[in-house]
């Protein structure tokens, strides 16, 4: 898969969380990449980001998830 | 026709096209041509205790057919008595009075040394002093120059101690042989210096003789590093002048050195804080004369602009550099490829394919080939368009983000919010 095709990929499960109610309640990275823990009610799920534009993507929507708050 | 006269920590001259201490400065016979030329200042070569010099002194370092790209010399201070500079910056201050004349000095690192050379440079009438605390070879050696000014310390004591004694305004010129050219600058600052210039050269072995193994240039057999200078210093001179302007704690003009050799350097470095600019390497390659378009280019570029003084361009794009943590993460450029103007030499392709991100296609149309950006794969890296032989065949053309902006400090500011 190409980086722009994985990017993609990793930017629409970012955006299928967070339309589907989840919010951002915990990111860290490391070697790996970037590790986010979305939250809904009692349920949490954990997404690995890898590419750098969906990283970058991924910050800006935290961003807007903060504004929101 | 704009005002070029600049003022520089109350030193005023015509333009701000001075001659750089070294060789082109060495005698009055030198300056005052210079200024018959049109050179609107004069940085006299060191004074200090005459030293001796070796025989095989520069020596050039050229690319692909550019003569001089680089400069390396190992020629120390004058080598001629006090008197005999004093005598000739006399005549020839009295002969150019509205030319600047600065003397470069360097003495060992002891108060009554620089207060006695202070005084007696001063008592024949030059219009500012700089003190060298660059000079990379021989000299510091014997504790001067980059010895010097390598010691954030003794730059600031010897600042002090001049100015303890001066009446005219105190540059100091600093040496780029350390990590953070910023720490000497604000020591110059604490001591008291009217201004800085920068840079001297830099610590450089022009090469090695593949046939002899002697080191170029060599003395009878021997080599020792000498100071790099010419065009392929100028950027590191820049981001050093740049770095120095942009800090709040380093509140004086700036000289700006390094590889300036036409109008547009000049202007760079002007437009990225500095005051007037110091010329060496380009004289010594090309003559005098080359002040002549300096100051035509110079004059119709501000004119161009609509700008009335050569001092309104200081530090116009200072606020416009920053740190790295301070860019916009999401700004994007994409390379777009003309073909009708792209020579086919695939110089882009092979370029992005081997060294780069894969983004650029070869594909043919009515048996003609073409190239093509995939621009979904392309980082605006801006390699293709730099080893494009072409003017016009490749373009970096912006790219409107789908998201906002936000430097890599916000990014981190907001996921460290998140912290548990």
């Amino acid at each position: 898969m190409s980086d722009y095709l994985q990017s993609m990929d990793e930017i629409n499960k970012v955006d299928h969380f967070l339309d589907s109610g989840y919010k951002i309640q915990y990111v860290y990275e490391n070697l790996s990449g970037m590790f986010v823990e979305f939250g809904r009610q009692d349920e949490v799920v954990h997404l690995q980001i890898l590419t750098a534009d969906a990283r970058k993507y991924f910050a800006a929507k935290l961003q807007e998830q903060t504004l929101l708050q | 026709m704009a005002d070029l006269r600049i003022d520089l920590a109350g030193i005023k001259s015509p333009n701000p096209f001075w001659l750089a201490s070294a060789p082109p400065t060495n005698s009055g016979y030198q300056v005052q041509r210079a200024f018959e030329a049109g050179w609107g200042g004069a940085v006299w070569k060191t004074l200090g205790e005459p030293i001796l010099n070796v025989s095989s002194r520069f020596a050039a370092v050229s690319y692909n057919g550019q003569r001089v790209a680089g400069f390396n010399n190992i020629e120390l201070i004058t080598d001629r008595p006090l008197e005999v500079n004093l005598k000739e910056i006399y005549d020839t201050k009295k002969r150019f009075p509205n030319h600047a004349i600065i003397a470069s000095l360097m003495v060992e690192p002891k108060q009554e040394k620089w207060h006695e050379i202070v005084k007696r440079v001063e008592d024949v009438g030059v219009d500012g002093l700089e003190l060298n605390f660059g000079c990379p070879h021989g000299m510091a050696e014997r504790g001067m120059g980059s010895a010097s000014g390598q010691v954030p310390e003794l730059v600031e004591k010897q600042t002090h101690w001049v100015k303890e004694v001066a009446r005219t305004p105190v540059i100091v010129k600093l040496t780029p042989n350390i990590t953070d050219i910023t720490v000497t600058a604000e020591a110059a600052t604490r001591g008291g210096a009217d201004a800085i210039s920068m840079i001297n050269t830099i610590n450089s072995l022009a090469g090695v003789d593949l046939d002899t193994w002697n080191t170029v240039p060599h003395v009878a057999g021997k080599g020792a590093h000498g100071g790099y200078c010419g065009p392929a210093v100028k950027p590191i001179a820049l981001n050093m002048v740049a770095e120095c302007a942009r800090n709040p704690l380093i509140d004086v003009p700036i000289s700006g050195i390094g590889g300036i050799s036409n109008w547009q350097d000049a202007a760079e470095f002007m437009l990225m804080g500095a005051t007037g600019v110091q010329v060496c390497t380009a004289a010594m390659h090309h003559g005098f004369s080359i002040v002549e378009d300096m100051i035509d280019g110079l004059n119709n570029y501000l004119d161009d602009k609509g700008i009335a003084a050569a001092m309104d361009l200081v530090g116009r794009s200072v606020l416009r550099y920053s740190d790295w943590g301070n860019l916009d993460l999401n700004y994007k450029i994409v390379a777009e490829i003309n073909n009708d103007v792209c020579i086919n030499c695939n110089k882009c392709h092979i370029a992005c394919e081997d060294t780069s991100h894969q983004c650029i296609d070869l594909y043919s149309e009515s048996d003609r080939p073409m190239l093509k950006v995939r621009e979904e794969d392309c980082v605006g890296c801006n390699l293709c368009s730099i080893v494009c032989p072409v003017d016009g065949a490749i373009t970096m053309v912006e790219r409107k983000s789908a998201i906002a902006p936000m430097t890599w400090n916000e990014r981190q500011s907001l996921i460290g919010s998140l912290s548990r």
